[in-house]
């Protein structure tokens, strides 16, 4: 009996993975990871120089702007420097927290994670990159490239001869529209580009400085400083203008008030630290660390590699056998074998498939970032370090046999009442529906895995390995683990039995898919 | 009967309110070839899943290579569908070793005999091919191969000339001999009386299932009276003499021959020899346009046992 199962099983398998879908499937997702990877990076990189034009008639603010787009360079350069330590330090440990943090690199990654303008802030005072990077050199490994600053992204246009600086803003827009339209393009130094900016600071600006208390006015878009760009998305350059500005006006009005400003600086810079704990955690480690954030959201991760590995799988088995159907090879097959050797032969085989297909996915993974070595995959395969050596991989193996052997009975019942594809594809789609509801609310159950809501949901069998999955690293209930665990236990018994029953009576039938008064009749009937 | 390779007894099988096989009794005896005879929609092979045990019979006895369940002795077993069809991504040598791996052989064996099988039957050079390269008469021959390919005691076929042209029938019809030559029982079911007619030890006629006959090819026959034909101008009253004759009647003329001939049918007795009648006629002078004598052929048995309902079902 187990060898008839085997040589079916074996079948299935073979005619599985040797069709180009198999191998589209197997080859897609590391395809698209890749082809993301790669897309991320050189996105990153591949920010152009932005041209932007300052036109200060109030004459005060000129320092200001030049000051604000000098920090947000060294912005990035400290946070690319952060990126440049996370993958070349020696020893790389994600589980290291604020609290114990063992060297001055740990303790700056994480306060640039925590606050990035009082990062920002210590940077510049401590010295800048050149600190930076002395005060890291101990910690890097001993092969670790050169860090590469980025370049400067906001570099300051020439003012085309036309324009008259003294000119109303209207005349200065008028003059500059074409510019900042993408039109024209506009030069500075030797090179050439589009205008990404105009920074207009009227003369009589300062009248327009709003204060607490004063009467509410009709806001008046030609009031105050004027940032005019096309493109709205980046407001990295708005912002920090803003705020450049407004530290000049607020250090002016302290003097003004007669206020200590090196006081008032000290006193914003001041912070409360604040530890985010896991009261689950033993004593001593309630700190959460970054390999914790990661443990957490992880089960998002199996939870959809379940579902796309699952809906290959058994798309497969419902095309296997509704083409056995329609061939009828399925007489011959019942003159060999039982109803339940094939059943089980086919759940076998086609079960191999979909472990192949993760197989083949975790393989290519594990070989890219082998292979692309010395890179951002440095940080990934840390990442995976972290999550294989998880108690999730038990709960995913688990749940992905549970799961299967649920959804695939289920579907081998609905090939075999149908004579077409078609026909199938009708009887299917409530199947997939309902698999998207636990899809669908993945981020949810991370984020509150065990709401009451969440809890009710693990209880529907057809849910469970789903939500199980999501809920594992959060030390779901006793009960949940274990009143879950034997429900969806039973039902897989049921749906198996059942489906065999179906499964029996249906693979000789033919004709349309049986109404619902029929399938009871297959159900309740002795064979 | 005791070396009875299978038997039914009063099986019955509805299907709601609908009897496809009613109260069938049949046994075929070991090594012979049975043909299972009807029109379409008869229920041979309802008949057939039933022996098979792919479907349950509502009544009745059923007994296989002296097992109640034909799923005991599922490997001593081979069995080719009425409709045809094989996994077509698979090749054909690797197909035949599937289906006799499933009935117990082992690899290196159903391998061999695969290729054997493929070469005597002049499929060596397709064994490589995928079996959706195959035509339709070729992808029914390797199915043929493969379900007798592990040797079975009875082998079981529904339909098998359907499809084939002429040339593979004959192939196959050397096929069925010769199995039974090797001492394996073949029951095969037809709509054509042909093949039945020529290769048949016994046969089983049935029609909307129920029995109609159960016997050798001779005793279906002999069921039927013989007929001798003639055609003359004389007189032939003088043959109502002949002991053994048994009815004489005018058949309706042929308006466009010769008025003055008329033509005859005799019924005769089994034991008259049609040579006495010959020899009368010429004794008595009779001039003879036309003697013809014609053994009758499986299909005037059906014709003559199942009446006007063979006439209705149409064969196809
Ligand atoms: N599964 C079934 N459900 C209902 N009726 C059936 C079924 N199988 C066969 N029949 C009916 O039983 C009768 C006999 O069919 P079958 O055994 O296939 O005839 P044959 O093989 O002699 O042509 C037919 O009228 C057919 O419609
Ligand atoms: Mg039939």
């Amino acid at each position: 009996m187990m060898k008839m199962i085997r040589l079916i099983a074996w079948r299935e398998y073979m005619e599985n993975v040797q069709t180009k879908g198999f191998w589209l499937t197997v080859m897609i997702f590391p395809v698209i990871f890749i082809a993301m990877f790669f897309l991320t990076t050189a996105l990153n990189n591949a920010t152009p120089t932005r041209y932007y034009l300052l036109i200060d008639q109030s004459g005060q603010y000129e320092q200001a702007v030049a000051t604000a787009i000098a920090r947000e360079h060294q912005r990035r350069i400290m946070q690319e420097f952060v990126g440049y330590l996370l993958e070349n330090r020696k020893d790389t440990n994600l589980e290291l927290m604020a609290a114990n943090a063992r060297s001055t690199t740990d303790q700056f990654i994480d306060d640039v994670d925590a606050d990035q303008f009082a990062a920002l802030d210590a940077f510049l005072n401590d010295g800048g990159l050149d600190f930076a990077l002395t005060m890291a050199r101990p910690y890097l490994k001993d092969n670790a490239p050169p860090f590469e600053q980025p370049k400067q992204q906001f570099i300051e246009a020439t003012l085309p001869s036309q324009v008259d600086v003294n000119g109303s803003p209207q005349e200065i827009i008028a003059a500059l529209r074409p510019y900042l339209t993408g039109d024209r393009e506009i030069s500075a130094g030797d090179e050439s580009g589009s205008l990404f900016a105009l920074i207009l600071i009227p003369a009589d600006v300062d009248q327009d400085i709003s204060r607490p208390g004063a009467i509410p006015q009709t806001p008046d878009t030609t009031k105050g400083i004027q940032y005019w760009a096309r493109n709205l998305t980046d407001s990295r350059l708005p912002d920090a203008i803003g705020n450049s500005i407004n530290n000049v006006i607020r250090e002016r009005e302290y003097v003004s008030l007669g206020v200590n400003t090196q006081l008032v600086r000290n006193v914003q810079r001041t912070r409360m630290p604040l530890n985010q704990l896991d009261p689950t955690a033993e004593a001593g480690e309630e700190a959460v660390s970054m390999a914790d954030t990661l443990r957490q959201f992880a089960p998002m991760g199996f939870v959809y590699l379940m579902f796309i590995s699952l809906m290959q799988s058994v798309q497969y088995l419902l095309a296997n056998t509704i083409e056995e159907k329609s061939n009828r090879i399925i007489e011959v097959l019942l003159a060999s074998v039982t109803p339940h050797e094939l059943m089980m032969g086919k759940l076998l085989g086609i079960g191999m498939a979909g472990l192949t297909t993760i197989g083949a996915w975790l393989l290519s993974f594990y070989l890219f970032i082998t292979l692309y070595d010395n890179n951002q995959t440095e940080l990934i395969s840390q990442i995976l370090e972290v999550i294989l050596g998880s108690e999730l991989i038990p709960w995913f193996v688990f749940y992905y046999f549970a799961g299967y052997a649920l959804y695939s009975g289920i579907f081998l019942a609905i090939g075999s009442l149908c004579d077409t594809l078609k026909e199938a594809q009708g009887l299917m789609m409530p199947m997939i529906l309902i698999q998207i509801v636990p899809i669908a609310s993945m981020f949810f159950v991370v984020l509150d895995p065990n709401n009451t809501i969440v809890r009710a949901m693990s209880w529907f069998p057809l849910f469970t390995p789903y939500i199980m999955m999501n809920r594992a690293a959060a030390d779901p209930p006793m009960i949940d683990v274990i009143g879950t665990t034997i429900t969806l236990l039973l039902s897989i018994l049921l749906v198996l039995w059942l489906s065999g029953k179906v499964f029996k009576l249906g693979v000789l039938r033919t004709g349309q898919p049986p109404k619902m008064l029929e399938l009871l009749r297959m159900l309740r009937s002795k064979i | 009967m005791e070396n009875s390779v299978l038997s039914m007894h009063n099986v019955v099988k509805r299907f709601g309110e609908f009897t496809a096989v009613d109260e069938i009794s049949f046994s075929i005896p070991k090594g012979s070839i049975y043909g299972f005879l009807g029109p379409n929609g008869a229920g041979k092979t309802t008949t057939i899943r039933m022996i098979l045990e792919i479907i349950k019979p509502t009544s009745g006895e059923i007994s296989v290579l002296g097992h109640a369940s034909a799923l005991d002795v599922r490997n001593r077993i081979g069995y080719l569908p009425e409709e045809k069809g094989l996994y077509k991504k698979m090749k054909v040598w690797a197909i035949i070793q599937y289906f006799a791996r499933l009935k117990g052989m082992d690899k290196k064996a159903a391998k061999d005999q695969a290729w054997l099988l493929l070469e005597k039957y002049g499929l060596k050079d397709f064994a490589e091919s995928k079996v959706e390269a195959l035509s339709k008469g070729m992808s029914q021959k390797v199915q043929v191969l493969s379900a007798v390919a592990h040797e079975p005691e009875l082998v079981i076929l529904d339909e098998p000339f359907t499809g084939l042209d002429p040339v593979n029938q004959t192939v196959l019809e050397e096929l069925i001999t010769g199995m039974a030559e090797n001492g394996q029982t073949v029951i095969f079911s037809t709509h054509v009386m042909q093949h039945a007619e020529r290769l048949c030890d016994r046969i089983l006629l049935i029609a909307k299932g129920r029995k109609i006959f159960d016997g050798t090819v001779a005793e279906a026959k002999a069921t039927i009276p013989r007929r001798v034909t003639i055609e003359t101008a004389d007189d032939i009253k003088d043959l109502h003499a002949i002991a053994g004759v048994n009815e004489i009647v005018q058949l309706a003329a042929d308006p466009s021959a010769d008025s003055t001939v008329a033509q005859w049918q005799l019924q005769i007795s089994e034991q008259v020899n049609p040579q006495d009648i010959l020899r009368t006629c010429f004794d008595r002078g009779i001039n003879l346009n036309r003697f013809e004598f014609t053994e009758p052929s499986l299909h005037d048995v059906f014709v003559h046992l199942v009446g006007d309902d063979a006439r209705e079902h149409e064969f196809r």
